[in-house]
């Protein structure tokens, strides 16, 4: 190294940004075509053992099985756990403090993650019941449902 | 089984991230911006001069020391036309194609550096073998990233060499 060597550190800021489209697959287009076209929440059974899963899924997690059908599930759901964001990220969908619910719909053996939302932060816990607010734009996307509020 | 159209996902995966450029990329970062100037490190080993700089040969894993300054010309090796929009890892955005990407290999250097080539992008405007000229930023307002170097630009007078039908 000569006279010029630096002192100081030096950061470089960079984004890594990867653009891509996925197709939601035979039971997740139907999921998402219900949802924006009638705002039904769709769940799919399991013939053998009677689960039902939210999303749906062709395949039950427990036994295998293929599933077929469809059945509309919800809206109204429960909290079975949830979680405070309270730090800021520039990967965060939304500016901090917000809130993460693991919800289990009505008519659902399966819970899913979403945003729980117009909720006093302090008065969320397990088994509160929550409803979803749907977009008056919905394109086909699991933001089509908003978030959840307390029912 | 569907009896709806196919439902895809649009998806954007987008991270910032900070890197701590290091004793050797440092200099040639902060040189490049304050000075204009492109230096590289030459193996005490096998005498190759790598741009980027890295601290060991990534040839001979032995220790680089002597830093060379290098000028902002170079020869276009390899390039490929663009009908994708590369997203640009600096910013982010993506670029809109077509355009031409290309390795310039600066005057002095082994390793290339992969950089825009300002050139229209048509097979007949740009070869293997084209001189180029570095084009940065104004003085004023470079950070200190490779987005500094805007592209290289084809040095003027130069004509694509063989009979025009290959490519």
């Amino acid at each position: 190294m000569d006279e010029r060597q630096p002192s100081q550190p030096f950061e470089v800021d960079q984004r890594l940004t990867a653009h891509g489209t996925y197709w939601a697959g035979k039971m997740g287009t139907r999921f998402y075509a219900a949802l924006r076209d009638a705002q039904q929440i769709l769940g799919s059974p399991c013939p053998k053992c009677g689960k039902v899963f939210w999303p749906p899924r062709s395949v039950c997690t427990f036994c295998f099985d293929e599933l077929q059908e469809v059945v509309e599930i919800g809206p109204l759901g429960t909290v079975e756990t949830f979680t405070l964001v309270t730090y800021a990220e520039p990967v965060h969908p939304r500016p901090a403090p917000f809130m993460y619910a693991v919800i289990r719909l009505d008519g659902a053996d399966t819970g899913m993650a979403h945003f729980l939302d117009e909720v006093d932060f302090d008065q969320v816990h397990v088994g509160m019941r929550v409803r979803p607010v749907f977009a008056e734009r919905r394109q086909g996307n699991i933001l089509d449902i908003q978030y959840f509020k307390p029912a | 089984m569907a009896d709806t159209e196919p439902v895809s996902i649009p998806m954007t995966v987008s991270v910032p991230y900070r890197f701590a450029a290091g004793l050797y990329l440092t200099k040639c970062l902060t040189e490049l911006r304050d000075h204009g100037k492109l230096y590289a490190v030459e193996c005490p080993k096998c005498r190759r001069v790598q741009l980027p700089p890295r601290i060991v040969c990534a040839e001979c894993h032995v220790k680089n020391g002597r830093w060379v300054e290098l000028g902002n010309e170079g020869t276009l090796v390899g390039f490929t036309i663009m009908y994708l929009p590369l997203t640009d890892p600096t910013t982010g955005k993506p670029h809109n194609p077509p355009f031409v990407y290309g390795s310039v290999r600066i005057d002095g250097a082994t390793s290339v550096l992969d950089h825009f080539i300002r050139v229209e992008p048509e097979i007949e405007k740009v070869w293997v073998g084209m001189r180029c000229r570095m084009v940065l930023r104004p003085q004023e307002v470079r950070i200190g990233d490779l987005s500094d170097i805007l592209y290289f630009e084809p040095l003027p007078g130069q004509k694509r060499p063989g009979d025009g039908t290959q490519g």
